[in-house]
């Protein structure tokens, strides 16, 4: 199977940094791309195109650490701030419009009432996905 | 794994404004942006004075004025829109805001000709000067051209790389040229001006009223390098402050320096001379004409050596200017993606700083032959310069009315209420100014006419095959994407 084209969403957790690093290692063999996104959701309240300034800043902040992690890697990367109502499909989108061949996530580990969650956006991108999906949990 | 996918109606995706993709970093002050803006409209001095000196003869110092004028009202509407849009792209970004994408582009693509031009015109001008160190630098066109083309080459590839001069380095420049400049001024005040020889002179000299047009359109070659000022807004801190108060130092000045300079130059020697001998290094024909030895020789390497370093900021100014600018066009999807395509290992745009800097080497090959070569770029650059102030100007009076709303930190004196907002009267008058003196340049330059309709035409043609292979109207942002259509 050919990696050339990884979509990496990222949200600021500790296993984005090892979702970034294992899509490295997976594209360099094809000499493929990555993209990492980053999904500001905007409440409905708000207009989409909404400056929300802290959460600009947060983003790239995420986005400019994933860049770090990838240099290190020795594997240039494009980054992207996306907003929209939910991340799920923004993912997707980006995802159809991209032709990804793989996405890969990092998830935490997350409890929700005393049960392990995925939260809704992961299963969401593993429903709708028209990719593999790459899981890694941290 | 889903086979098809579809969005939901009405959801869509936004993608915001990134200061960061462009890897600025808002880091730089008044005095950073003011020696570079400075390095560009300062050098200008260099040649301009010579060219003007060309067509406007006697007239030179009022040219020069005339144009200062026009220089003004420029620089109040590029800080209102800086102000208000502290973004890359200057004029280009003015009206993308102010009208569309269409207009954004004809802005942008004449200050890419401009750019060019710029980087070409100074790196011509370089060799002159050298010329105090070794003659054949100025006197051989083949010598001078060569190196000019030498120095091109050198920048774009240290711009490929992307070694950047320290803003110390810009700094330490303006500083040591404006001092250099003022002390000239002072020197020949004291030892050359001579107001009945500079009147006589001035008088006897006088060109007919289309010369002294085509004077002060050449003179307003002179002050373009303020669109430097406007590109740095994105790596300014508190730009809505910070660029209009070093656009303000800048006028203020370069009008006393410019000023200074014409009136001595014409009082150390008559425009004839000027515009021959001089024509390519008239501050170094001050130096030399300064009666005292000691004076005149401490100048004249000195200011061979400034003129040098401070042209060649500009040429290296130029290239920055015209990669940033495509940069920016590229990722607002008005030219294609491959410009703005940022080198994998030294991160900078190589594709158009190499492209480009072809462009120049190009321009440059005529020097080989044609010593009007100068000349033809000098009305070259005002041709596409002339073009992005008038959007500049247009762009500031159409935000007035399309987006009343926008923060505007700076805002030109004199406003006259029409049709219930207030205009400036600066953006008015710059726009009828600029606009005459552009018909002017293009009526009487045929190379500059030609060329410069040639270039926009060839511009105009890239963007309607891009956009419509990229399926997108000619004039909608396309800030917005809209989803894809699932498939069948």
């Amino acid at each position: 199977m050919e990696f050339k084209k990884i979509l990496v969403p990222v949200g600021g957790t500790e296993a984005d940094e090892e979702a970034m690093r294992l899509a490295c290692r997976l594209v360099k063999k094809d000499k493929g791309k990555i993209w990492a996104v980053y999904v500001i959701t905007i409440k409905r309240s708000l207009p989409l195109d909404a400056e929300i300034e802290i959460d600009i800043r947060k983003a790239e902040a995420i986005l400019d650490h994933m860049e770090t992690v990838a240099d290190e890697e020795d594997q240039e990367i494009e980054t992207d701030v996306l907003q929209a109502r939910e991340a799920g499909p923004a993912i997707i989108d980006e995802v159809v419009d991209r032709q990804v061949d793989v996405i890969v996530m990092g998830i935490k580990h997350k409890v929700h009432l005393g049960q392990f969650s995925l939260g809704s956006v992961v299963p969401y991108v593993l429903k709708n996905a028209p990719c593999p999906v790459i899981l890694y949990q941290r | 794994m889903a086979q098809e996918w579809r969005p939901k109606p009405g959801d869509r995706i936004f993608r915001p404004r990134r200061t960061k993709r462009f890897r600025l970093r808002r880091v730089l002050g008044i005095s950073a942006i003011f020696s570079a803006g400075y390095g560009n409209v300062g050098s200008s001095i260099y040649y301009a004075l010579g060219i003007v000196a060309l067509v406007a003869v006697g007239a030179t110092p009022v040219a020069l004025g005339a144009a200062g004028l026009l220089f003004i009202f420029t620089a109040l509407s590029y800080a209102e829109g800086t102000a208000s849009l502290p973004e890359a792209g200057g004029s280009a970004s003015f009206a993308r805001h102010g009208f569309n994408d269409l207009a954004g582009f004809i802005a942008g693509w004449a200050l890419m000709l401009s750019y060019i031009v710029t980087i070409s015109i100074s790196a011509f001008t370089i060799s002159p000067y050298l010329g105090f160190f070794w003659e054949p630098f100025k006197t051989s066109p083949i010598i001078g051209t060569i190196t000019s083309m030498a120095i091109v080459f050198f920048l774009m590839v240290i711009n490929v790389i992307g070694i950047r001069e320290s803003s110390l380095v810009n700094v330490g420049a303006a500083i040591l040229d404006i001092a250099t400049q003022v002390a000239l001024v002072i020197i020949g005040f004291i030892l050359l001006f001579n107001p009945p020889v500079l009147i006589s002179r001035m008088l006897d000299n006088w060109p007919d009223t289309s010369n002294l047009i085509l004077g002060i359109a050449l003179a307003s070659i002179a002050y373009t390098g303020i669109e430097t000022m406007s590109q740095m807004a994105e790596e300014t801190k508190h730009p809505e402050e910070r660029v209009p108060r070093a656009l303000v130092m800048m006028i203020i000045t370069v009008l006393v320096i410019f000023a200074g300079i014409s009136l001595v130059s014409l009082s150390a020697m008559s425009p004839q001379e000027l515009s021959s001998e001089w024509a390519r290094d008239p501050v170094a024909g001050i130096a030399t004409h300064i009666p005292i030895a000691l004076i005149s020789n401490t100048l004249k390497p000195l200011i061979a050596i400034l003129a040098a370093t401070i042209l060649l900021i500009a040429t290296n100014a130029g290239l920055i200017g015209i990669s940033r600018l495509a940069y920016s066009l590229g990722s607002h999807k008005m030219i294609p993606p491959a410009l703005s395509r940022l080198n994998s290992r030294f991160k900078t745009p190589h594709v158009a700083i190499i492209l480009f800097s072809m462009v120049a080497l190009v321009v440059l090959i005529p020097g080989f032959f044609d010593a009007s070569v100068f000349e033809n770029m000098g009305a070259l650059y005002a041709v596409g310069s002339l073009i992005a102030f008038m959007f500049a100007h247009a762009s500031i009076i159409s935000l007035r009315y399309k987006k009343p709303d926008l923060p505007r930190p700076f805002k030109p004196p004199f406003n006259v209420t029409i049709r219930g907002r207030e205009v400036p009267v600066s953006a008015m008058l710059g726009l009828a100014a600029t606009t005459v003196v552009w018909a002017i340049i293009l009526i009487t330059q045929p190379y500059s006419r030609w060329a410069g309709l040639g270039w926009m035409a060839g511009g105009l043609v890239i963007y309607y095959l891009y956009r419509r292979s990229q399926h997108l109207p000619l004039t909608r942002l396309p800030e917005e994407r809209r989803w894809p259509r699932a498939k069948n």
